[in-house]
């Protein structure tokens, strides 16, 4: 006998969220409870990478377009928002050249790290409105422009960022439950995304460019849109990060925290919100306990010379072998909801028929 | 400032930068993939020199040939194993793969070996120099001029009088129907591969000959430069990564003379925003090609 | 030769083949009629393999070539002449002849190949080093076909040839197709020139959103319907 109950709509509307925000709210709960500040770490960034990864998803997910420069905008975020959390003295000794006007601009913590995350949108929106036009191909490489620019600057603008030399001196404001609090609203910011118009348009643009153009969805600006959100979230994710970590470089905001976050998103599954969430508990987990396990064979001296690397080498092949044998990550193309746990579905086949996977730029 | 030395600088960097641009393009040419392993296969060929050099008593042409040959195997291998699977799937998840597959290989060169820098004997030719003019020019830059030629001419007459360089050059105009004419996919994509190897293992000679040494990381700064080299010259054509090449080694060349000290720094930035600005209003780049990107807005 | 059945064809979510049944006997002139969308572009790129369908059968001599690879089928004798024709622009005449060539394991009957190919396409010998991308609409044509017949197919498809060309070009291009079969190639032509190809086929398909809606030797569709008239727009349809 199968028991249907049917819900309504507005339940079944917000139960993909809120699943995940309960999964995410017992995990930080337990991270609490535990005494162990090495968890609590550990929770804590997985929560700012969570941030950045559906920021990311936001983009990504419904344009159909790969962004590298996600990161970039990270950084932009974590060092505006110091700029304005550091108290004036604080900003002299970390970075000595720093702009004079710059100096005694000091705000709290919570407006510091919305004025990162607004600046990094209104940089990318300036910034991104002519990328919007290009063809995926050609967009993804702009992109790639754009990190590289965003890092030349960051490590050579010594009058903002102290330059390629470590920016000492933040405060240590963010704590577990602000970065949980702040990823569980995203959870719910990115969904409500997906879900609204320009969300919707969007990922009928990444359906059928030229069939979503014929009924009159403008796909520059929807996906204008979706960039510079996500580029806000990232900028907030930064900023939370910088006022955790409360010493970085711009060494940070580059190619090796891209992979990261881009695996994260990929092994759960880009298409959906779910995906990103599950992607970054995931990787989260491996990476610390592969951590683990290379500092115990460091420690212990195991092999004559230290072991690094090793991390990353497993989730690069780990994230080859989800492109080849699933490739629409661990949730394929699904959201979480109440349904998965009755019947398994599988993910919809959406590969075309033809063995040319191609399209000409 | 503008002599015979820094003429022959240019040209040596232009040609090694276009070797560099010839590598990346013939694979992008015809799956419109930006290989990021790509600046990998240039470390490999530096790992190659140093185990060899360091630990074997082997002559430095053989070694030479040897570095050479582990780039081109490296990438087939990477081909075989990670492109080929994905290949019918999307554009997006064979730039993904290449990113992972960067990122692994460096990172299995920071397990393997060191993260940290190793040096590599290279030999005493490479920094002796002659002296032509009256101006004293390093060996390294003629050697680099002329292998480059030397790769150029066997470039063109494969690509120009085998069956197989037509079909590459087919494939980089419409790979669909080289497939129907009867040509094996796989072939021609091996042998892009094979030959953007070739071209990364000929640049690894020259570019750990000028810092002789190798880290995990030597990779990014020639792939960001085979990028630029690649988009000033048109992505699609292989005489315009050639160009690009020179083009760029004259630009940032130039800009290093032209520039303040302050803006110095910023020079990298600099070339990747010309990039935007090129795909932006000119994605055929400075040579002329029938095609056009597609855009939507 | 060539035998269809049933076939079921699908472009993500669009259908594009509903059960499509279709049989070329070796050295018939077959043509495959329907306006833009009827799917004869579709059918054609999965009989060459570039896309699979997802129910029924194709089989040529009796056995079965679906799920087989382009390259496969172009070996076995199936040449196809893409809509658009599909020249490569920056090779030239003679490189896109050598790479029609391609499957012939007997390289020394290129140069002989060549010349009888020079020989039925004149212009094509005059253009001969010239890149493919500088000749204008019915030179490409002619090169995509002479470009085809370099590999001695057993079955020709050409999709809308004519397309795109001059009048007195398509009178060529129909006279062309006629002599070709006439010299013993099985040919399966889709086109939307209703006229002309049925003066010169032995049969014809009329294929209508994804199925084949009438069948027939030239003289049995004109008697079954004012066939010219449909496409023409003149009168309304009326199939039954």
């Amino acid at each position: 006998m199968n028991l249907k109950i049917r819900l309504p709509q507005w339940i079944s509307h917000y139960a993909t969220p809120s699943l995940l925000v309960l999964v995410l709210l017992v995990l930080t709960i337990l991270a609490d409870v535990v005494n162990s500040t090495l968890i609590e770490r550990i929770v804590t960034v997985m929560f700012t990478s969570l941030i950045l990864v559906l920021g990311l998803q936001l983009f990504m997910g419904n344009s159909g377009i790969l962004s590298f420069a996600h990161i970039g905008f990270m950084g932009i975020g974590a060092y505006a928002s110091v700029l304005f959390s550091m108290t004036p003295e604080a900003k002299l000794l970390s970075i000595p050249s720093l702009y004079p006007f710059l100096v005694p601009l000091h705000l709290p913590f919570w407006p510091s790290v919305l004025l990162g995350g607004l600046i990094a949108a209104v940089i990318a929106a300036v910034v991104s409105f002519p990328l919007m036009r290009l063809s995926d191909a050609a967009a993804v490489i702009t992109t790639f422009a754009l990190l590289v620019i965003i890092h030349v600057v960051l490590v050579h603008w010594d009058k903002i960022t102290n330059g390629p030399r470590t920016l000492f001196g933040v405060e240590n404001f963010t704590h577990l439950w602000i970065s949980a609090i702040v990823g569980m609203i995203t959870v719910f910011l990115a969904f409500f995304f997906k879900e609204s118009r320009v969300g919707l348009r969007l990922r009928a643009t990444r359906d059928d460019a030229y069939a979503a153009a014929s009924i009159g969805i403008n796909i520059v600006v929807m996906r204008w849109l979706a960039f510079t959100m996500s580029a806000f979230l990232a900028g907030i994710g930064g900023g939370l990060w910088a006022h955790f970590i409360t010493s970085f470089s711009p060494y940070a905001f580059y190619l090796t925290e891209t992979f990261v976050i881009l695996a994260m998103l990929v092994i759960g599954g880009p298409s959906s919100v779910s995906g990103a969430v599950v992607g970054t508990l995931v990787v989260t987990a491996a990476r610390e306990g592969l951590r683990g396990i290379e500092n115990y064979i460091n420690i212990a001296q195991v092999l004559p010379q230290g072991v690094f690397g090793f991390t990353e080498v497993v989730l690069s092949i780990v994230l080859i072998l989800i492109l080849i044998y699933r490739p629409y990550g661990i949730m394929g193309s699904q959201e979480l909801s109440w349904s998965q746990f009755r019947r398994r579905k599988k993910a919809p086949n959406e590969f075309s028929l033809s063995s040319e996977g191609v399209k000409d730029v | 400032m503008i002599n015979l030395e820094f003429i022959i600088n240019v040209l040596s960097l232009g040609s090694l930068y276009a070797m560099l641009a010839l590598g990346l393009v013939i694979v992008y040419g015809i799956l419109r993939l930006v290989n990021f392993a790509y600046g990998e296969l240039i470390m490999i060929g530096g790992y190659t020199m140093y185990l060899l050099a360091g630990f074997s008593p082997l002559p430095w042409l053989l070694i030479a040939l040897l570095a050479v040959i582990a780039s081109m195997s490296t990438s087939l291998f990477t081909e075989l194993v990670a492109f080929r699977p994905v290949r019918e799937k999307s554009l997006t998840a064979m730039l993904i793969t290449s990113f992972a597959v960067s990122t692994l290989l460096q990172n299995a060169a920071l397990l393997i070996i060191s993260p940290r820098a190793r040096a590599v004997t290279l030999p005493k030719l490479f920094s002796a120099s002659v002296a032509i003019a009256g101006v004293n020019i390093p060996w390294r830059n003629i050697l680099t001029i002329v292998t480059s030629l030397v790769m150029l001419v066997l470039l063109t007459l494969l690509l120009r009088r085998t069956t197989l360089g037509i079909a590459l050059r087919a494939a980089a105009d419409n790979f669909r129907m080289t497939r129907m004419l009867g040509v094996p996919a796989n072939t021609v994509i091996s042998a892009a591969f094979a030959i953007s190897g070739v071209m990364a293992g000929m640049v690894s000679l020259f570019w750990i000959g000028r810092s002789a040494s190798v880290t995990p990381t030597i990779g990014l700064p020639p792939l960001l430069v085979a990028f630029v080299a690649t988009v000033i010259g048109g992505m699609r054509s292989l005489t315009g990564a050639v160009v690009g090449g020179y083009v760029y080694a004259i630009l940032i060349s130039l800009l290093g003379v032209l520039l303040p000290q302050s803006l110095l720094d910023f020079r990298e930035a600099f070339m990747f925003g010309i990039v935007i600005v090129i795909l932006l209003f000119r994605p055929e780049g400075l040579i002329r090609s029938k095609t056009s990107v597609e855009r939507i807005g | 030769m060539l035998v269809l059945k049933d076939i079921h064809a699908r472009y993500g979510a669009i259908t594009a083949l509903r059960g499509v049944s279709i049989e070329v006997q070796e050295g018939e002139l077959v043509a495959l009629l329907g306006v833009n969308g009827a799917g004869k572009s579709t059918l054609l790129a999965t009989i060459a393999g570039v896309m699979h369908p997802w129910q029924g059968s194709i089989h040529l001599h009796g056995k079965s070539i679906v799920g087989k690879t382009p390259e496969q089928i172009t070996r076995l004798g199936i040449a196809l002449v893409p809509e658009g024709r599909d020249i490569f622009p920056s090779l030239t005449v003679e490189e896109n002849l050598r790479l029609g060539a391609y499957t012939r394991k007997d390289r020394s009957e290129y140069q002989r190949d060549l010349q009888e190919v020079f020989s039925l396409f004149p212009v094509l010998g005059e253009r001969r080093p010239q890149l493919g991308g500088t000749l204008s609409g019915g030179e490409q044509q002619q090169l995509a076909i002479a470009r085809a017949l370099m590999s001695h197919p057993k079955l020709l498809m050409l999709d809308e040839p004519s397309l795109g060309l001059a009048p007195a070009l398509v009178d060529q291009i129909f006279d062309l197709i006629a002599r070709l079969n006439q010299s013993g190639i099985t040919i399966l032509l889709v086109e939307q020139n209703v006229g002309r190809s049925l003066e010169i086929v032995n049969r014809a398909y009329l294929l209508n959103t994804g199925l084949i809606e009438m069948a027939g030797t030239p003289a049995q569709l004109r008697t079954q319907a004012d066939i010219e008239g449909i496409y023409m727009g003149d009168k309304p349809r009326n199939l039954s």
